[in-house]
């Protein structure tokens, strides 16, 4: 009992891949399985093709559910990945490739051709079953080109979809500075505002003369454009984000975090990167495959150059004149004209090429990386300076002027255009912040594939002050 | 009373800064030990117990340098060093001066001592002393480079003469001089009559004090010594009101102050309750038949008066300059008034930016003196001062003339606050008040302009309209 069971696993294991072999099927999904790993392992994040009005309600759903509360960095890439079409377009190309595959693997479908001729008296009948053998011996070959394209079409999706995720992470970061950027600009407006008052009553008062009433309205009027400014850069930054999130009408009137989440403690020390990165990103990975793919080319190039010209056919030709015919016709295609050597000499080109390319996207993959990491340890280092030590100076500096208006040794006016010279270090620390955070995303992005580096969107440009401030 | 020291102990401590330029122990053990002072209260007088008797001056937040006698020759020793001197209990400066403190101690001789003083510099620059106002052989006269060499650091100068006329003077440096008094370096110097003087009557209290400027920044401690009218610390004796001590009489002693200007801009000094004639400048007691009464003296840069008066008035009475930014410490000069604009709303605003923003200044300066809100490290309020009614709201050159019928003679302990006898003190009226008659007929424009401008001035008085909701 036991045995013939044994035998008969053994015999179902033995058999299964020679029947997936020869009849491959969709997956149901569309080829996604990979797709959505990778989403859940380097994202936690879920994905979904849509292909049906249930599939988008649903996404719809999972939209509404995550906007009702204010965004974070995983949860806008979290709504990109559902909800960007574009992505969702790059899914169905996924699914056609698959289909592309599948169709390629199924035996081909014989054929039968029958053919009644007449010459004088004669009547030739001609029937012939033809079995495209070449493609059935192709199929092999071309189930693995169509496989191998397939991956392709896979790993570029889900490039796609990790590049997506990290566009939308630093656009998220980059949204949420322009708001803290635009916030602060608003109460850098609304104390000018107060100072311009002031200085009107002081004049309305007899105190002060329009002279410097009018040298006073002067941060008034650059405080409003910075606020204009930055407003503009705020609505920039939120408009792209929407775009990436794929958002519509009522949901682009999302909520933002207040405020950039703050540097962690230490950065990240990670002397391993290079070699990480090599295994982790999907274009090394992928130009490995193309190696070892045209390697096996090269191989079944050198092999199957007979083959390859091997046509086989079943003849059974009948005549009323003579007794009818039968047996096989086989035709060698003798390669007097193509040895081979042309096609051998493509797929070695091919595979040196695939391995140059291979050596190329790795050389580019470490350098990515490492230029990424040194990015995010120098944008790490920035945001701690100026959260130690360039915010602080400027606290301790407002700390001793409201000290010294304390003691009448100086005026409103002072301590407000020291308000206005710590302008431009609130407005670099809110930008250092965002920078490290666009940085880390790059280099999260740098470990799966190529990164775009840099550009965290437009930011608002602080005015220059006269009060001493650093020019922006 | 005096701490006296070891010179090398209590110099060490005090002048770390200008040890390379250490003494030689074997020479200083052929001078007079040099006294150093720790404190700046006032001490009580040094009574004479060698050279000739006279009767001693009391240096306000100061003290008497110690002699002793050599051969007849009365010995003193100045050591000029770095020092650091509290102008008033909260704020401590660093200046340079003579034996621990700014101003150096007063040097009391008698007309016809002969005097020699050694000078010790322990500071990291060349220096020299002038005695101002004294009768002296021209190389004794303390000009570096016109009438002496300069003292280096680590060495000491003799200087001797005989002090000739009694009178009211004073020593400062006159070696890169600016920077030197700037930074402090000046003393008292009193030469008593050796014998009656009809220009000079005898005095049962006898004061001095030198008026002297620093301009100190909030939160520093330093002089800014490049300053030369704009300076924010007004002083006597290197002390600001409420550092300063108070004067302290027995009623109907006759009393008698000295004081010297070394600030750069003149000062009216001005007592209460009493008049007082100038007995003395720095070239000597005034004739008799000159004097004329006063309540105020204005003392010009670089002089010295001498006023006397019979403190016949019991009470507490101010004594003061009578500028009165000079009763004032440190303040901003160019912060704008803001009396009569309302900008209780506004603040709020403001608050955004400067979150620890407070009003002031709305309605005078007084918020000043009622506010305590800290101010920078190192820093006197600008006016300042609990008296027994309330805020004195002052600062700088402000002190009190305490005259009481019991204080005991020879005692110069603060007698507390006056007690006022019933019916003597101003009080708020309660009753009806009738709306006076004004005066309408003005005089007309001598020289009335030709071409006057169309409107005038749009001008708003703001009265006080009852409880401004402070
Ligand atoms: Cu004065």
């Amino acid at each position: 009992m036991t045995t013939s069971r044994n035998t008969a696993i053994r015999f179902a294991l033995l058999a299964a891949p020679l029947l997936l072999a020869g009849c491959a099927s969709l997956s149901g999904n569309g080829g996604m399985t990979p797709i959505q790993d990778a989403a859940k392992n380097h994202l936690g994040a879920t994905l979904l093709a849509a292909s049906t009005d249930q599939d988008l309600d649903g996404i719809d759903q999972r939209v509404a559910e995550l906007l009702t509360k204010p965004l974070t960095a995983d949860s806008a890439v979290q709504i990109a990945l559902l909800n960007n079409r574009g992505l969702q377009a790059s899914f169905q190309e996924l699914g056609i490739a698959e289909a592309e595959m599948v169709q390629a693997s199924r035996m081909p479908n014989p054929g039968f051709s029958i053919a009644k001729l007449k010459r004088g008296d004669e009547r030739e009948i001609e029937r012939g079953f033809s079995f495209d053998l070449g493609h059935l011996v192709a199929l092999p070959l071309a189930r693995q080109v169509e496989s191998r394209r397939f991956a392709a079409v896979q790993r570029s999706v889900a490039m796609e979809m990790l590049s997506l995720a990290a566009e939308t992470r630093k656009a998220f970061y980059a949204a949420v500075a322009a708001e803290q950027t635009a916030s602060y600009m608003r109460d850098v407006r609304a104390t000018a505002d107060a100072g311009a008052e002031l200085a009107r009553r002081l004049a309305q008062a007899g105190n002060w003369t329009k002279l410097q009433q009018a040298r006073e309205h002067g941060f008034f009027s650059e405080a409003v454009l910075n606020a204009a400014r930055a407003e503009s850069a705020r609505v920039s930054a939120r408009e792209r984000l929407t775009r990436l999130m794929g958002l519509w009408g009522s949901q682009s009137a999302f909520a933002l975090p207040a405020r950039l989440p703050d540097l962690p403690a230490d950065p990240q020390d990670r002397p391993d990167i290079e070699q990480v990165a090599m295994t982790t990103r999907l274009d090394v990975q992928g130009a490995k495959a193309m190696v070892e793919a045209t390697a096996k080319n090269l191989g079944l190039s050198k092999v199957t150059r007979f083959i390859n010209v091997l046509e086989l056919g079943y003849q059974r030709n009948s005549s009323n004149e003579a007794p009818r015919q039968t047996g096989y016709e086989i035709g060698i295609e003798i390669p007097l004209f193509d040895w081979g050597d042309a096609r051998i000499a493509k797929a070695e080109a091919v595979y040196m090429q695939s391995a140059h390319r291979a050596a190329k996207t790795a050389v580019e993959a470490r350098s990515e990386v490492r230029e990424a990491y040194q990015g995010y340890r120098s944008a790490y280092d920035v945001a701690k300076h100026f959260r130690d030590d360039v915010v602080p100076t400027a606290k301790r500096i407002s700390d001793e002027n409201v000290l010294l208006y304390n003691g009448m040794f100086i005026s409103v006016f002072e301590l407000l255009a020291d308000a206005r010279a710590q302008i431009a270090s609130v407005n670099g620390s809110i930008e250092a912040l965002r920078d490290f955070w666009v940085a880390q995303s790059d280099l999260d992005m740098a470990l799966v594939g190529k990164p775009s580096l840099g550009g965290a969107g437009p930011s608002a440009s602080v005015a220059g002050t006269g009060g001493g401030a650093a020019a922006h | 009373m005096f701490s006296r020291r070891n010179f090398f102990r209590g110099a060490g401590a005090l002048t770390a800064a200008v040890s390379a330029s250490a003494v030689s122990r074997v020479a200083m053990a052929a001078l007079p030990e040099p006294v150093l002072q720790t404190k700046p209260d006032t001490m009580a007088p040094l009574v004479p117990n060698t050279g000739r008797p006279y009767n001693p001056v009391v240096t306000l937040n100061g003290w008497t340098l110690p002699w002793r006698m050599n051969q007849g020759v009365k010995e003193f020793h100045l050591v000029a060093e770095p020092v650091v001197r509290e102008l008033a209990p909260g704020m401590k400066a660093h200046l340079w001066g003579y034996n621990g403190q700014s101003p150096g101690p007063t040097i009391e001789v008698v007309e016809g001592d002969r005097v020699r003083i050694f000078v010790t510099n322990r500071l990291p620059e060349h220096t020299s002393i002038h005695w101002h106002g004294q009768r002296l052989p021209n190389g004794m006269d303390g000009v570096s480079g016109l009438t002496q060499k300069s003292i280096q650091p680590g060495q000491t100068y003799v200087y001797e003469f005989v002090a000739r006329r009694p009178g009211t003077f004073m020593y400062h440096p006159h070696a890169d001089e600016m920077t030197q008094m700037a930074m402090g370096m000046m003393g008292f110097w009193v030469t008593h009559p050796k014998v009656k003087n009809p220009q000079i009557d005898e005095v049962d209290r006898d004061f001095c004090f030198l008026l002297n400027a620093f301009d100190i920044d909030p939160g520093a401690a330093t002089p800014k010594i490049m300053t030369m009218t704009d300076f924010n610390l007004w002083c006597w004796n290197s002390r600001v009101f409420p550092g300063i001590d108070t004067l302290n009489v027995r009623k109907n002693d006759k009393v008698r102050i000295r004081i010297g200007n070394l600030t750069m801009t003149n000062h009216p000094i001005h007592v209460h309750g009493h008049e007082f004639t100038v007995t003395g400048t720095d070239g000597g007691p005034t004739p008799k038949a000159g004097r004329w009464p006063e309540v105020t003296t204005d003392i010009a840069v670089g002089q010295m008066r001498q006023i006397e008066f019979l403190a016949d008035e019991e009470g507490d009475w101010a004594f003061h300059c009578h500028k009165s930014h000079h009763t004032m410490n440190a303040m901003g000069h160019n912060v704008p008034t803001m009396i009569g604009v309302d900008h209780r709303q506004v603040a709020k605003q403001i608050t955004k930016l400067v979150p620890d923003y407070m009003v002031m200044g709305e309605r005078g300066m007084a918020d000043m003196g009622e506010m305590t809100m800290p101010l920078p490290d190192n820093t006197l309020p600008m006016m300042t001062g609990e008296g027994p009614f309330g805020g004195v709201e002052m600062g700088g050159m402000f002190s009190i003339l305490k005259v009481r019928k019991d204080q005991k003679r020879g005692d110069y302990s603060d007698p507390g606050w006056y007690q006022h006898p019933k019916g003597e003190v101003a009080f708020p009226w309660t009753g009806a008040l009738p709306e006076p008659a004004r005066f309408a007929a003005e005089g007309g424009q001598s020289m009335p302009r030709l071409q006057r401008k169309d409107a005038t001035a749009e001008v708003n008085v703001r009265k006080p309209s009852g409880h401004s909701g402070h």
